[in-house]
């Protein structure tokens, strides 16, 4: 980025520090047992939590699945992608 | 009356996972995996692909991060993708049982597939491909849709099964 052009802000600061969210949001194409068994596989959960988060992004159309540093976020919204899993992530509110 | 038993398209045994598909089944996936390969390795702005390279950053003020997240990841999901078609290739040919990690290969390839066939076919939460006419042009892709949920939904509980 050239010198002078961008002005940090304070809210880029701050924003800096905050976590960050993946989100697995509801489509029509991935199969519910599909979700939650890519959920338990990818990070560890038990089927009980798996098939929570899976009827939460059923229901309210989307649901938080990880957290933490840009990076660990970016791997985890990419090993979701590599299921096909439409993941995103945004820093928490 | 002859006694006839279902048998699931896939099945856990100690030993691994059996494909019980039949000849023509078999053939069928491993064709669907040809063509899969056949789009990945083609233009990357086809927008039946839309499906296989979501965005990660869905805020407008992270643009800047989405789009280097696609330049960098994108040729990394072709080739996870490409690797996991060969895996299903190469154990769909040879004689069972196949192992754990080819069966992930497999429930990630199928479903490659139908989000390929659902950009296609338009598939959203309107129109649902179990309730298809068969007097609809495309009945015989929804067909083919509906043949591999039905296959990946036995093979994530074959997968499940403890």
């Amino acid at each position: 980025m050239p010198l002078g052009v961008a002005e940090p802000s304070l809210d880029e600061d701050v924003a800096t520090d905050r976590p960050w969210v993946v989100l697995v949001w509801n489509d029509p194409v991935n199969l519910m047992s599909y979700v939650t068994y890519v959920l338990q596989k990818l990070f560890g959960y038990s089927f009980e939590k798996a098939t929570e988060l899976m009827l939460q992004v059923h229901h309210d159309g989307k649901a938080v699945v990880s957290s933490g540093a840009r990076e660990k976020a970016e791997i985890d919204v990419f090993r979701l992608h590599e299921f096909g899993l439409w993941a995103t992530m945004q820093q928490d509110d | 009356m002859a006694r006839w038993q279902f048998r699931p398209p896939v099945e856990r045994y100690r030993d691994g996972f059996r494909i019980n598909l039949d000849r023509e089944e078999r053939d069928l996936v491993v064709r669907l995996m040809r063509e899969l390969r056949g789009l990945l390795l083609g233009s990357s702005d086809n927008p039946l692909l839309v499906r296989l390279f979501p965005t990660a950053y869905h805020l407008p003020e992270h643009a800047a991060h989405d789009e280097e997240y696609q330049r960098l990841m994108r040729e990394e999901i072709v080739a996870s993708r490409l690797s996991g078609i060969d895996t299903v290739e190469t154990a769909l040919q040879e004689p069972p049982p196949l192992s754990e990690a080819e069966m992930m290969a497999l429930v990630q390839a199928v479903n490659g597939v139908r989000l390929v066939m659902a950009a296609a076919l338009d598939v959203d939460e309107d129109h649902d491909p179990d309730d298809i006419d068969d007097d609809d042009p495309q009945a015989a892709d929804y067909h083919l849709y509906a043949f591999l949920s039905w296959l990946l939904e036995w093979s994530v509980r074959a997968l499940a099964t403890p």
